[in-house]
């Protein structure tokens, strides 16, 4: 489903049709934690900006983001009853854009993941291979846009929690800027690499929606100043003198053979159309040291970012006889092991005997991957390479830890779009045995427009436009 | 208290106020021998001279926010999600500081 | 053995701002529970914090008002610790780069002045106020949020003493800078007090002890007293004091033990990720160092230069309201002397007598200055003045109060011996014990000469006359 398709009906029965459509996959995908009636949104439109993209569109809600008045549980236990008493800034602009939320989505506990296996309403199934993970940890949201339920929905991008999960669903992943988006309601996972994110079908309903989400918020500090562009009507796919720099040492490390053939295909296509398209090589230990890097930022961060989830305030309490056990019982209950785990690689890195080797040492390290990327990323418009090594794998394939280049470098080189805050989608690339894979593109920071054009142009290439799975088989 | 041991461990997990079992301390265990492994890629990068990393922009801005009351909630707001509420306060078991 | 005691204080100050540290919810301590917060104060899931402008304007003029460097580039750091009263699960601070570093103030000592050295002054947030009550802790979020400063001294004072005149000339200082309340007894100013003995002559610091908290003056005193006889005793009996944090118990006057240092938390402090460093414009800060209210030792230099004693002068200075009224006072009147002497003596006697607040005070300065003149013109008597300045406390102008009471001083020479002589006529006995050398007799002749005059003789110019009256005889 795309905007197009929802302008052409009536407002309230394609809002409707959409939350059926949600209700029917559920068994299919358990994508979705709260279901959100439509009646009264509907209503509401005719104070509503009818110019917007999203006006009247049905829409889904990472649970994660702030809504007042509806279950917001970040997937977790310890949120499980959590009803927030504000909108998300994101929620309040989509609201005044028209949009009508259909949905709040399943993800990975607390953003803490790549999978959505770890959610507290279950793990959520990839429409193309039910059996298959959607990717996390926005995958809620992606498995119900990939599904045909909705021609749009919020995800939040962390390490690649919005990129990766588009490129195992097949649909277009946009993390823009950092500062990009206010991140003002969402609930955070580590807040020096949190990005708000999204999905569409297509470049050009990506274009236009950021149009909507983007801008300064004085409730976030972080959030830019710089102007918001008019992506969609600067949307452009012709390419003829584009700088594209492909960045290889993913492509080496991809061992499958379609997705590098589809990727040199695309590749070469461009410099058909006129793009100047060059291969760059980033130094492989910085990219062998993303991953780990980004463990210790990113559970450090999250470590103090959750401090607040105590069982005091909000949330589900547990007894105890004194506060320390109140906390010690809620948290203990309220978090998976997983989260605890990470946690305690947090509370490890951050602990005083440690900062020095590990937080800060991680920092530094963050700096020395950035300023290479920049350096690189200053001779050229953008920077592609394949979104993932492989099609969505199984929930009991091993996708965690382990050292080989592969893991470490093809599936998470779009770390490097966190580190740097440039802006960094995944659009779809080819399909793998019926199965889809992505392609992402990076761009200088507020670049939005070189990031679309240039996703434009790969779209067009690949044909893989607006695919969706459709129908509840 | 020797590092990785389960009491290591236990104390890590009870600094941020949670447990763990027995299980997931053996995980942990675990997990921490990649995550050496890990951080051994860290160490191979020269970082001498290099300043931490701690934001993705490094621009300095110049907002601050004017000091006018405009962002407050009702009491009811304020303790509609609390567990336990008397004498309009959110109240926890007793605690000597 | 004598030891000699090292103290350094932290002093923690509420700024009187309208709204919180990070939020726009207002300051007031004077509402119901849990009336005067956000979702910001209440750490609830997603919020991010945005900094106060009229905090850091407040704490800059407390920096030069006690002579520190300033850091114009602001940043804030998180100081991680789990209490019910923290709503976060952390404080943001100013660990690294505290707003002001270097200064220092002056006391006055019995030794003469001293010199304090600043160590530092950071902004934070305050805590929320508990009541800590049989069925639980009630736990009352106002006060979360609340811009605090801390002022750091070096160990630089040397006796409870010094210490108090330390924390009573900061808190006069801040009160002028009208940054804070300074209520001690309402917890809107707080000191922790940093105590160690070392033997006399010995260059390295003791073992020191933390005492928290601490509400009052007095409780500074006592705490620090019972600290130096606590500690000297474990020395001399060949033991060494343990490094702890302790507290002031009121009802045994003792301090004690709350935590070893061993115990010492882990605050695991890092940098804020979601407040990027702010630099403050150069021009505010000249604004605001231009327009810095005038401070309690410049008023006392403007005082002395009146020709006030120092004793005076302090008096004056020690209460704000008191030399904001006497300044306008003098406004009106240049008898500087004079005007102190009656705020000073006849003003605060009446204030206290009735129990009347400063800020309530009923006496016009305009009045008083008119009354004053008065009496340099010798149209009323000090006498006179007396009963004039018990009407003024009723709010009656002092010229009506005069004529009503047909109080007008005789200074008219011509009718003044007149009444001299009929007086020295009717009283030749008088006469002659003069002339033998009985002074008292002078009294008494002035006396029947005021009497004569119904007490508006100017008793001045009788008496200066009389005796001149009695040597012609």
């Amino acid at each position: 489903m795309n905007f197009n398709d929802v302008k052409n009906k009536d407002i309230k029965t394609a809002c409707e049709e959409s939350l059926s459509l949600a209700k029917a996959s559920q068994a299919k995908l358990n994508a979705v934690v709260s279901f959100v009636e439509v009646e009264q949104q509907v209503k509401e439109l005719s104070n509503k900006n009818a110019n917007s993209p999203l006006f009247g569109v049905p829409i889904v809600l990472k649970d994660n983001v702030s809504t007042k008045g509806i279950l917001t549980s970040a997937s977790s236990r310890i949120l499980s009853n959590y009803i927030p008493i504000y909108d998300a800034t994101i929620t309040k602009k989509l609201k005044e854009a028209g949009a009508i939320v259909i949905a709040k989505s399943s993800m990975d506990e607390l953003g803490m993941g790549g999978t959505n296996l770890n959610a507290y309403t279950g793990k959520v199934n990839n429409p193309y291979d039910v059996n298959r993970i959607s990717g996390g940890s926005s995958g809620g949201s992606a498995a119900l846009v990939a599904q045909g339920v909705v021609p749009f929905a919020i995800g939040t991008d962390t390490g690649d929690s919005v990129r990766k999960p588009a490129s195992y669903c097949g649909i277009v992943g946009v993390k823009p800027t950092y500062g990009r988006i206010s991140r003002y309601g969402i609930i955070p996972y580590a807040s020096s690499l949190d990005h708000v994110g999204y999905f569409t079908t297509n470049v050009s309903d990506a274009s236009s929606a950021l149009e909507v989400l983007a801008g300064r918020d004085d409730l976030d500090m972080t959030s830019s100043n710089q102007e918001v562009q008019a992506y969609s009507k600067l949307l452009d796919s012709n390419v003829a003198g584009k700088k594209i720099a492909i960045l290889v040492n993913v492509q080496e490390a991809i061992e499958d053979t379609t997705i590098t053939n589809s990727f040199n295909h695309i590749m070469n296509t461009l410099k058909e159309k006129g793009a100047i398209v060059e291969e760059v090589r980033m130094n492989d230990d910085y990219m062998k040291a993303l991953l780990p890097t980004y463990y210790v930022l990113s559970n450090a961060e999250a470590t103090a970012n959750h401090s607040n989830l105590d069982g005091v305030r909000f949330g589900v309490r547990e007894e105890g006889a004194d506060l320390v056990e109140i906390m010690i019982n809620s948290r203990t209950k309220g978090f998976s092991s997983d989260v605890r785990k990470r946690f305690v690689i947090g509370s490890y890195s951050l602990h005083v005997d440690n900062q020095e080797k590990l937080y800060k040492k991680a920092q530094k390290v963050r700096r020395v991957i950035v300023d290479e990327l920049k350096t690189i990323m200053n001779k050229y418009d953008v920077i592609v390479a394949s979104s993932s090594g492989t099609i969505a794998p199984l929930p009991n394939q091993k996708c965690g830890e382990d050292l080989s280049v592969s893991h470490l470098v093809a599936e998470n080189h779009m770390l490097l779009g966190n580190f740097s805050g440039f802006p960094s989608m995944s659009l779809p690339q080819v399909m793998v045995n019926k199965m889809p894979v992505g392609i992402s593109v990076m761009a200088k920071a507020f670049d939005e427009v070189n990031m679309f054009n240039i996703a434009k142009a790969i779209e067009e290439i690949t044909g893989l436009e607006n695919i969706v799975v459709g129908g509840d088989e | 208290m020797e590092k990785f041991s389960k009491e290591y461990f236990r104390y890590l997990a009870n600094q941020i106020m949670f447990d763990l079992s027995d299980q997931e301390i053996e995980e942990l265990q675990e997990d921490f021998k990649t995550l050496t492994k890990q951080m051994e890629l860290l160490d191979k990068i020269d970082t001498s001279n290099v300043d931490e990393m701690i934001y993705p922009f490094e621009e300095d801005t110049v907002y601050l926010r004017e000091d006018v009351v405009n962002h407050e909630i009702t009491q009811e707001e304020a303790l509609q999600n609390a567990p336990l509420v008397k004498n309009k306060m959110i109240v926890v078991p007793k605690v000597v500081k | 053995m004598n030891f000699e005691t090292v103290i350094g204080i932290e002093i923690h100050c509420e700024l009187k701002t309208n709204t919180k540290m990070f939020s726009g919810a207002a300051v007031d301590f004077a509402s119901e529970p849990n009336t005067n917060t956000n979702e910001i104060d209440l750490g609830m899931p997603g919020i991010l914090p945005s900094v106060n402008k009229e905090a850091v304007a407040s704490a800059l003029r407390t920096c030069y008002a006690l002579e520190c460097e300033i850091d114009p580039l602001i940043k804030f750091d998180r100081k991680n610790y789990y209490y019910s009263d923290l709503p976060k699960g952390f404080q943001i601070t100013q660990q690294f780069y505290p707003i002001g570093s270097h200064g220092k103030i002056q006391i006055e000592t019995e030794l003469g002045k001293k010199e304090i050295r600043i160590n530092r002054i950071h902004m934070e947030e305050d805590t929320a106020k508990q009541l800590h009550q049989i069925e639980g802790s009630f736990i009352n979020f106002n006060r979360a949020g609340t811009p605090l400063i801390e002022i750091v001294t070096e160990p630089d004072m040397s006796n409870a003493k010094e210490a108090i005149a330390y924390v009573e000339k900061v808190r006069n200082m801040l009160y002028y800078l009208n940054v804070s309340d300074c209520k001690m007894e309402e917890g809107s100013m707080r000191c922790d007090i940093n105590i160690s003995l070392r033997p006399y002559g010995y260059p390295e610091l003791g073992v020191k002890s933390e005492i928290k908290n601490l509400n009052s003056v007095s409780n500074v005193q006592k705490s620090i007293e019972f600290e130096i006889e606590r500690q000297s005793k474990i020395l001399l009996s060949g033991g060494q004091v343990e490094q702890a944090t302790r507290r002031f118990d009121e009802a045994s006057r003792s301090t004690v033990l709350m935590r070893k240092k061993e115990g010492a938390v882990d605050y695991k402090y890092f940098p804020e990720p979601n407040i990027f460093p702010i630099r403050l414009d150069a021009n505010w800060i000249e604004k605001i160092k231009n327009t810095l209210p005038e401070l309690p030792s410049e008023r006392k230099s403007t005082y002395t230069q009146y020709g006030l004693s120092d004793y005076d002068a302090d008096i004056l200075v020690q209460t704000k309201e008191v030399s904001d009224f006497y300044n306008e006072v003098v406004t009106h009147t240049k008898e500087y002397k004079l005007v102190a002497n009656w705020v000073i003596v006849e003003m605060m006697a009446f204030l206290n007598k009735n129990n009347i607040d400063i800020h309530k005070n009923p006496l016009s300065p305009q009045y008083l200055a008119i009354m004053v003149e008065m009496i340099q013109a010798k149209e009323i008597s000090g006498k006179q003045a007396k009963i004039v300045f018990e009407e003024m406390m009723n709010g009656k102008d002092p010229r009506k109060v005069v004529e009503e009471k047909g109080m007008k001083q005789l200074s008219d020479t011509s009718a003044i011996l007149t009444l001299i002589q009929s007086v020295l006529d009717a009283n030749p006995q008088s006469i002659e014990d003069f002339k033998n050398g009985k002074d008292r007799a002078v009294g008494f002749l002035v006396g029947q000469v005021m009497k004569a005059s119904k007490g508006q003789a100017n008793p001045a110019m009788t008496n200066k006359m009389l005796v001149e009256e009695l040597k012609k005889r």
